[in-house]
């Protein structure tokens, strides 16, 4: 039988696609990965016992008050095993994967209910998805479409499609044919006579499909959890490779919790959505015993929604006043925000260098990420560039197979640790077996069995080739395939029983504090020397983080650090590493600006330091740019500050009862007069900083002899009869169609449209690039007059009434509490050239990169750090 | 004009339908055609309904009465032929047309009655009106009329499941109805019904059809029921139609032994009329009466009748006068004419064995074909 060489064939085509496809994977990628963030930050954004309880509502409305209660006790236990976040990433995930998988499932069943050659042609690609083991695609999932999320979803959605499709086949097919003859006799159009008879009363299966689909993508969750997707998956995973039973269990009950919700709720959705169902139910419901009757009283839909409705909008109200200090502490802003991806294995040394350097990158302002995965994935995800570094890379032995797959994607920025070892370890109590040497007439004690790991480790390379036959084991021995963790479990179960056991191990490894193990020496040299521990970077990384890739290539740990350090991990507990490394470098003064130095020194601190004023903003563009920009000086400064974004009345009133301390951006004496005045007995006006705003029409400048809103008379030909306005709602606008236009009889000429900013510079920009002539409604200061060349109409008329000025207000006790920085706010004042350029750096930057813009535009203006807010020695 | 014409229709499912259809019009065996696969299920079908008719399409299982049914509202496209709507040709429309004329002109009742569980009453019977476009207002005065009009006021916001057999046939009566399309197809749609029920059902469409004067085609295995409705009936056997007539036609000349053996069971003396088996008046001329009078002219025939019955009074009516005199019934026209009369002998022999005219017509062979045995088996169990 000649070798057809399939599996080459497969790879190279995935190769090819690879290559060839990746604007269409990256594309996938944005759109799950956006749909995924959006129903995450919804899930995530309210207090876990209010979304509890809308959740609780929900099971009122479907099924009754019994398991509304059940609902509520199982969440409310979720979030008290600290699982609520999780639970919540989890269930945002199935939520998307189910939703994709019905979108497509639901209408390829249809067209196969339709369609004979449809239905016998997909058949086999159904059984496909079904049964091929999902890690197979995993893992060249991630050249796909990179690590996280997205192959996870990709994968849930693969393997939960086919029940979704089977059953909306089924159940269309299962709708007496008579019915649709009988539509059809009746002239009723095939489109209609599908909406209206045969999927109403295909409904209860084609539920019951989708009942499965959430279930199988609930199932998929541990499996996408090896590839980065957070969640209980990441929870049970990590569980499991470290022989974790308490968190795993815990994990897995959380779990259980969620698919036992999803699986009711669906179910009982079929009762509120299919026609026939809903009869059943009214009928049963009109049975039901008046003594039992508030048992199963569910509220009707309109009170549910507006019990979800209420519980929501309380949530959102908490929300927004929450404080926001949970942020870590910023000792020197050298990263601005830039995010790092740091990838992790599970083990020990993996996970206190790794969360070591979190904290460190956090004080040093950087936005470091980190995760946790399987070996195999973690490297291929690196040589995907979905992950910046890692720190637990063993060569050159053990890990050396995914090292010469990858190098060249891949740098290596230098080892930290040199003081590893791969050994054989047997529990101490096994006597007389002190050396390799001693295994060979003991085969009998060990039932033939040495206990490996993965079959694609380094380790489990040279036990094979070189330690096995060099101390001539492999008669007697058996090396066993098999995982870490089950290796790890093995240990476990056998030493509990004082059994013989011998298993493969490394050092450093927490299993030999745990247990008391014998490491068997290797008088030979069999498995040589031991690996050193190596930071391995993406390829590129020490170019774009010239200043991370200095502080890894200097990382060294001692034994003792590193144990110590590991030792404080382990008493912060699971979950909590990150408060562990803060207690190890509290106990290591000095350690933190020994490994990650801070270029050029420090800045100056100011006098009070490590206060954290609240600073609230307006999504306007000149109150981003000064928000960011105060943000970044007092970060120089030493203070703590919070940011934190509202509109008008919930700023006015955060600010009366003091839940924000300070915002920049209050326009008076007329725009926002009317908040000043009904809350100014709780406030101060610690002063303006900005004169020059007004209210205008601009129109660029290379339209000729337009200067004043007078010349615009008589020119609407030439504008197309238009002026490009804003929000309806905005004050410029009414004051624009009321008073302006009449006041220079433009009113018959010109038309304002209504729209909304962005629309209005959209607008800008397209018909400056062509030269086109254009009116725009608009406002100083504004970094559209620094980007384009504009003229600001004169209003001799004065019809666009008083200008505002820009005032700082604060909370009354802001003076007291911040006396300092009140002083700097006190003489703080931009010029109409130095706003325009910062909000054009912001701008620039782009949204979320605010930090970037603000600080490139204080690089190009030196000094103006010490000007804003001076700090006298 | 007629307002629903046939003209020549096949129906042939299977491969190659065409060359079949040729086969066929050349005089080939229609068992010759199934051993090749193909299923030949109405063979050159041609009819014509006139409006206000009711024409019963009658025939066994698999006689084909169903696809040409079908064929009627383009449900089935023929393989070859034409069914002329007021002389349009149905199957010239395209798909879009023969829906607005199935939704408009023609609409259906079912044997199982087809109603949309998911429906109340009122929807299910709206239904036809939904499907044109007729606002919600007026859609439910006329389904709330229709239902009306078939004994149903009151039972709008039921279900269908939760009514009888004969009343969820009520419903699905109703939602053809109210449609207002000129042509109603009924499908076999008594036959699911109790025998009782049945009758209630018949008598109903009877009274509607009196006031609608609907064109309807209506099929069924039940040649009682074929004989109560039908204006004119068509016998189908083996996809052909072997027979098209009135009802007297069929019983009194069947076209062949087939028909006749069906005619057998009929309960003829519900059927037979005065007309149809009444004699020359010549021949009790100088005859004498039970009284002893010699009956020498026709007056004193028409005197000595025991009875004077209109030439469509179903026999059934003539036996209790026959059973009190020996002098035979007399028989006249609309203007009171004597055109002939019944003696008790010749009523006797008129319900013996469709022996009506003493000549013509041969008793039925027994076992003289298939077809007949089952035949029998099907009316007797019906």
């Amino acid at each position: 039988m000649p070798r057809l060489e399939l599996g080459d064939w497969i790879n190279s085509g995935v190769n090819w696609l690879r290559d060839n496809l990746s604007w269409l994977f990256d594309f996938i990628s944005s759109v799950v990965q956006g749909m995924y963030d959006g129903v995450n930050s919804v899930l995530s954004a309210p207090e876990p016992l209010l979304l509890a309880g809308i959740l609780a509502v929900l099971a009122w409305w479907l099924r009754g008050l019994l398991p509304a209660v059940l609902a509520f006790a199982g969440f409310a236990l979720i979030d008290s095993i600290e699982l609520w976040g999780e639970a919540m990433n989890t269930l945002a995930l199935v939520l998307v994967a189910g939703a994709i998988t019905i979108v497509f499932a639901v209408p390829l069943g249809i067209w196969a209910s339709r369609n004979r050659g449809v239905s016998a042609s997909i058949r086999p690609v159904l059984d496909f998805m079904q049964t091929m083991p999902a890690f197979v695609y995993l893992i060249p999932g991630i050249f796909f479409f990179g690590l996280g999320v997205v192959p996870g979803v990709v994968a849930t959605v693969i393997f939960s499609m086919p029940p979704g499709v089977r059953m909306t086949e089924l159940g269309i097919r299962q709708v007496d044919a008579e019915l649709v003859e009988a539509a059809d006799a009746f002239g009723t159009h095939p489109r209609r006579t599908l909406l209206r008879v045969q999927l109403p009363l295909a409904l209860p299966t084609i539920m019951a499909g989708i009942n499965q689909v959430i279930m199988l993508a609930l199932s998929m969750v541990v499996i996408a959890g090896m590839v980065g997707a957070e969640g209980l998956g990441s929870t049970v995973f990590q569980a499991i490779s470290s022989v974790d039973v308490a968190m795993g269990f815990e994990g897995g009950i959380a779990v259980v919790i969620l698919a036992m919700y999803l699986d009711r709720m669906t179910s009982a959705l079929n009762q509120r959505v299919s026609p026939l169902a809903r009869r059943a139910l009214a009928k049963e419901r009109a049975k039901a015993l008046s003594g039992s009757r508030v048992l199963h009283w569910r509220p009707a839909t309109s009170v549910a929604m507006v019990g979800v409705v209420v519980l929501a909008l309380v949530a959102g109200g908490m929300k927004m006043f929450a404080d926001n200090d949970t942020g870590p502490t910023v000792s020197a802003n050298v990263g601005k925000g830039q995010s790092v991806n740091l990838g992790y294995i599970n083990w020990d040394e993996g996970v206190a260098s790794t969360f070591l350097w979190k904290e460190l990158l956090e004080e040093r302002g950087f936005k470091p990420k980190v995760q946790s995965y399987d070996v195999g994935a973690l490297w291929t995800g690196m040589a995907a560039g979905n992950i910046d570094m890692q720190t637990d890379a063993w060569l050159p032995a053990t890990h050396a197979t995914y090292w010469a797959k990858y190098k060249d994607k891949l740098e290596n920025l230098g080892s930290w640790y040199d003081k590893t070892s791969l050994e054989v370890a047997v529990p101490s109590y096994v006597k007389g077996v002190k050396s390799l040497d001693d295994l060979k007439s003991k085969s009998s004690t060990f039932k033939d069995k040495i206990i490996g790991i993965e079959p694609g480790a380094g380790e489990m390379k040279l036990m094979q080739d070189k330690v096995m036959p060099g101390y001539g084991l492999n008669k007697d021995y058996q090396l066993v395939k098999g995982s870490t963790a089950a290796m790890l479990s093995q240990l476990e179960r056998s030493y509990a029983k004082k059994e013989p056991i011998a298993v493969t191990l490394w050092s450093p490894h927490w299993a030999y504090n745990k247990y008391k193990l014998t490491k068997l020496k290797d008088p030979k040299g069999a498995f040589g020397k031991g690996d050193h521990i190596d930071t391995i970077a993406r390829k590129g990384f020490s170019k774009k983080n010239p200043q991370v890739a200095k502080w890894m290539k200097n990382f060294k740990l001692s034994e003792k650090q590193l144990t110590s350090l590991e030792a404080a991990i382990q008493d912060a507990g699971k979950g909590k590493e990150q408060q562990g490394v803060r207690a190890w470098l509290k106990d290591n003064p000095g350690i933190a600006s020994k490994l990650a130095p801070v270029p050029g020194g420090a800045d100056q601190k100011g006098k009070d330091a490590g206060a954290a004023p609240k600073i609230g903003y307006f999504p306007w563009d000149e109150d981003i740019a000064t928000t960011y920009l105060w943000k970044n000086i007092l970060e120089k400064r030493g203070y703590k500050p919070s940011i934190k974004q509202y509109d008008v009345g919930s700023m006015f009133t955060g600010m009366s009862t003091g839940q924000v301390d300070v915002e920049f951006d209050g326009w008076l004496p007329v725009a926002q007069k009317q908040y000043w005045d009904r809350y100014k007995k709780n406030l101060v006006d610690v002063g303006s900083w900005y004169d020059k705003t007004s209210l205008e029409i601009a129109v660029p400048s290379y339209v000729k002899d337009v200067k004043s809103l007078a010349d615009l008379k008589g020119k609407s030909d030439l504008f197309k009869g238009k002026i490009i306005g804003i929000e309806p709602g905005t004050g410029e606008m009414k004051i624009l169609k009321s008073k302006v236009l009449k006041a220079y009889g433009l009113d018959k000429e010109y038309k304002v449209s209504d729209g909304s900013s962005p629309a209005m510079l959209a607008q800008l920009e397209r018909s400056y690039a062509k030269k086109e002539p254009v009116a725009v409604v608009l406002w100083t200061p504004h970094w559209a007059y620094s980007k384009y060349k504009l003229t600001k109409l004169a209003d001799p008329q004065k019809a666009f009434g008083a200008s505002n000025q820009l005032h700082t207000l604060a909370n009354k006790s802001f003076p007291k509490k911040f006396p300092e920085f009140n002083g700097w706010l006190k003489k703080w004042h931009m010029t109409e050239k130095e706003l325009a350029s910062l909000e054009q750096a912001v701008q620039d930057a782009g949204k979320g990169n605010e930090e970037e813009g603000v600080q490139k535009w204080i690089d190009a203006n030196p000094g103006i750090v010490d000007k804003m807010a001076p700090v006298n020695p | 004009m007629s307002k629903l014409r046939a003209e020549g229709l096949y129906k042939v499912f299977g491969r190659r339908p065409d060359e079949a259809v040729a086969d066929l019009e050349g005089g080939a065996d229609r068992e010759k055609l199934r051993a090749e696969g193909t299923t030949a299920a109405v063979i050159d079908a041609s009819f014509a309904v006139e409006a206000g008719q009711t024409f019963v399409v009658m025939g066994l299982s698999g006689s084909g009465k169903s696809t040409l049914l079908r064929m009627l509202n383009g449900l089935l496209e023929p393989t070859a032929g034409r069914v002329l709507f007021d002389d349009d040709d149905l199957t010239a429309l395209s798909p879009r047309d023969l829906r607005q004329v199935r939704s408009h002109k023609i609409s259906m009742v079912f044997q199982h009655f087809a109603l949309f569980p998911h429906r109340t009453v009122l929807e299910n019977a709206g239904y036809g009106l939904e499907v044109q476009g007729i606002p919600a207002e007026e859609r439910v005065k006329r389904a709330t009329e229709a239902l009306e009009m078939v004994g149903l006021a009151g039972w709008e916001k039921s279900w269908p499941d939760e009514l009888s057999g004969g009343m969820q046939q009520r419903v699905g009566l109703a939602r053809a109805l109210a449609t207002d399309a000129d042509v109603l197809l009924m499908d076999e749609s008594f036959s699911a019904l109790d025998p009782l029920i049945r009758r209630d059902m018949q008598d109903q469409l009877v009274q509607l059809q009196k006031r609608l004067k609907k064109t309807i085609v209506f099929i069924t295995h039940d040649l009682n029921e074929a004989m109560r409705l039908g204006d004119r009936i068509a016998v189908m056997r083996d996809g052909q139609i072997v027979q098209i007539g009135t009802a007297e036609d069929i019983l009194v000349t069947p076209a062949n032994d087939y028909v006749a053996s069906f005619t057998q069971d009929v309960d003829r003396s519900r059927v037979l009329t005065a007309g149809a088996i009444m004699s020359d008046p010549e021949e009790v001329l100088g005859t004498t009466a039970d009284d002893g009078t010699t009956l020498r002219t026709e007056q004193d025939l028409l005197a000595a009748a025991p009875a004077t019955v209109g030439t469509d009074t179903p026999i059934v009516e003539l036996f209790t006068p026959c059973s009190r005199s020996g002098t035979a019934v007399a028989v006249t026209d609309g203007d009171g004419v004597l055109v002939g009369v019944i003696a008790r002998s010749r009523l006797l022999a008129a319900l013996g064995d469709g022996d009506t005219g003493g000549d013509g017509a041969t008793p039925p062979s027994p076992g003289g074909g298939d077809a007949p045995e089952s035949a029998k088996k099907v009316i007797t169990g019906a």
